[in-house]
């Protein structure tokens, strides 16, 4: 049985490597998963308005029916991203910017902007960035901006369409 | 055996097992959250940089790009009132009122999370649905059968599904204590 002490050792060892690292896989590689599906659409440092989620329209797991989804999927690796956010009169809508490792690096809905547009830019640590304009530095290159509008019937984006239209996405 | 081949075997084994393991303790998403509240789950450590590996997996497997706390707060339901997982062939009536946020939805899902087709094209139920008489007791069916009146979330029969309860800008009286807040209930009626 000696023989096998150290097999078992390494077992252990290579377990708990397997345990940690399939974690870490399964959220990176989930996340550049949906960079790359959405991007299949529009290209990366560009906005997707995505049709309203059915069962025939998913992009990504559990998305809310009640909610107009607008994505930009990101790669910062040639320079910073300007985001432009025009939230629509009364509804809530919200800007959140995932990265790599899908934690929130930032996050505004329409209220906390008084109802006004606003501008952010995405940058890595030491990128230029034009001035005065805010500035969201983030650890990985890639991730996903995704803009959410509320919905109170489906029919409700007939009429909201144009004003979620006037946010954007694009390269500095 | 050769000594190699014992390494060479508990290496595999062991990396097999651990990511097995790490698959397994991340299927059940929002499901497995620390806050419990009647049938529902959450955890209020979605989506920042403090979450910790497993939730932060779980989520990225169940609920991709879920919102952190202060912007919303996800409830998960896999079970009834007397702790049975949710059945689609079942009748289950959720009664409950206004909830403290500025907007509420419960949605349907199937157990892999993902919308399922129904011939009413029904599959959430918010609080925008509420008429003013109704801020203060609703009720929903949810069941393959359309209800003779009120409101209804259809359910698939012969399938097992989730629920998602989504509370957006959940208000400060809720938030100093979720698993004491006042959620929907859900109980089984009937079962075809």
């Amino acid at each position: 049985m000696k023989q096998w002490i150290g097999p078992a050792a390494l077992a252990l060892i290579a377990a708990t490597g397997g345990y940690y690292g399939g974690l870490a896989l399964s959220t990176f590689g989930l996340m550049e998963a949906a960079v790359r599906r959405i991007a299949g659409d529009t290209g990366l440092n560009a906005m997707r308005y995505g049709e309203l989620p059915t069962p025939e329209n998913q992009p990504v797991v559990r998305p809310s029916p009640d909610l107009a989804y607008s994505s930009c999927p990101y790669d910062l690796s040639k320079g910073p991203v300007l985001i432009s956010i025009t939230p629509a009169p009364g509804r809530y809508s919200s800007l959140s910017v995932f990265d790599a490792r899908t934690d929130v690096v930032f996050v505004r809905n329409d209220m906390d902007a008084g109802g006004k547009p606003f501008q952010i830019a995405l940058a890595r640590r030491g990128q230029k960035v034009p001035a005065g304009v805010e500035t969201v530095r983030v650890d990985y290159d890639r991730g996903i901006a995704l803009v959410r509008l509320l919905l109170k019937t489906p029919s409700d984006i007939k009429d909201l369409d144009g004003v979620r239209r006037q946010s954007t996405c694009k390269p500095i | 055996m050769k000594t190699g081949y014992r390494y060479g075997l508990g290496l595999i084994l062991g990396l097999g097992l651990g990511a097995g393991a790490a698959w397994h303790a991340t299927g059940k998403g929002f499901a497995d959250g620390d806050v419990r509240n009647g049938v529902w789950s959450t955890s209020l450590n979605y989506g920042t940089n403090s979450t910790d590996p497993l939730t932060r997996a779980a989520v990225a497997r169940r609920g991709l790009l879920a919102l952190p706390k202060t912007e919303t707060v996800y409830w998960a339901a896999t079970r009834d009132s007397s702790g049975a997982p949710l059945d689609g062939s079942c009748t289950y009536r959720m009664t409950g009122k206004a909830l403290d946020s500025r907007w509420w939805s419960v949605t349907f899902y199937d157990k892999a999370g993902y919308l399922v087709a129904n011939k009413a094209n029904i599959w959430s139920f918010s609080g925008a649905s509420l008429t003013p008489a109704e801020q203060s007791g609703w009720q929903v069916t949810i069941g393959p059968n359309k209800p003779e009146s009120g409101h209804w979330l259809p359910s698939v029969a012969g399938q097992g599904f989730e629920l998602t309860l989504r509370m957006y800008n959940p208000g400060a009286a809720f938030m100093k204590d979720p698993s004491a807040a006042e959620l929907p209930r859900l109980v089984k009626e009937a079962c075809a």
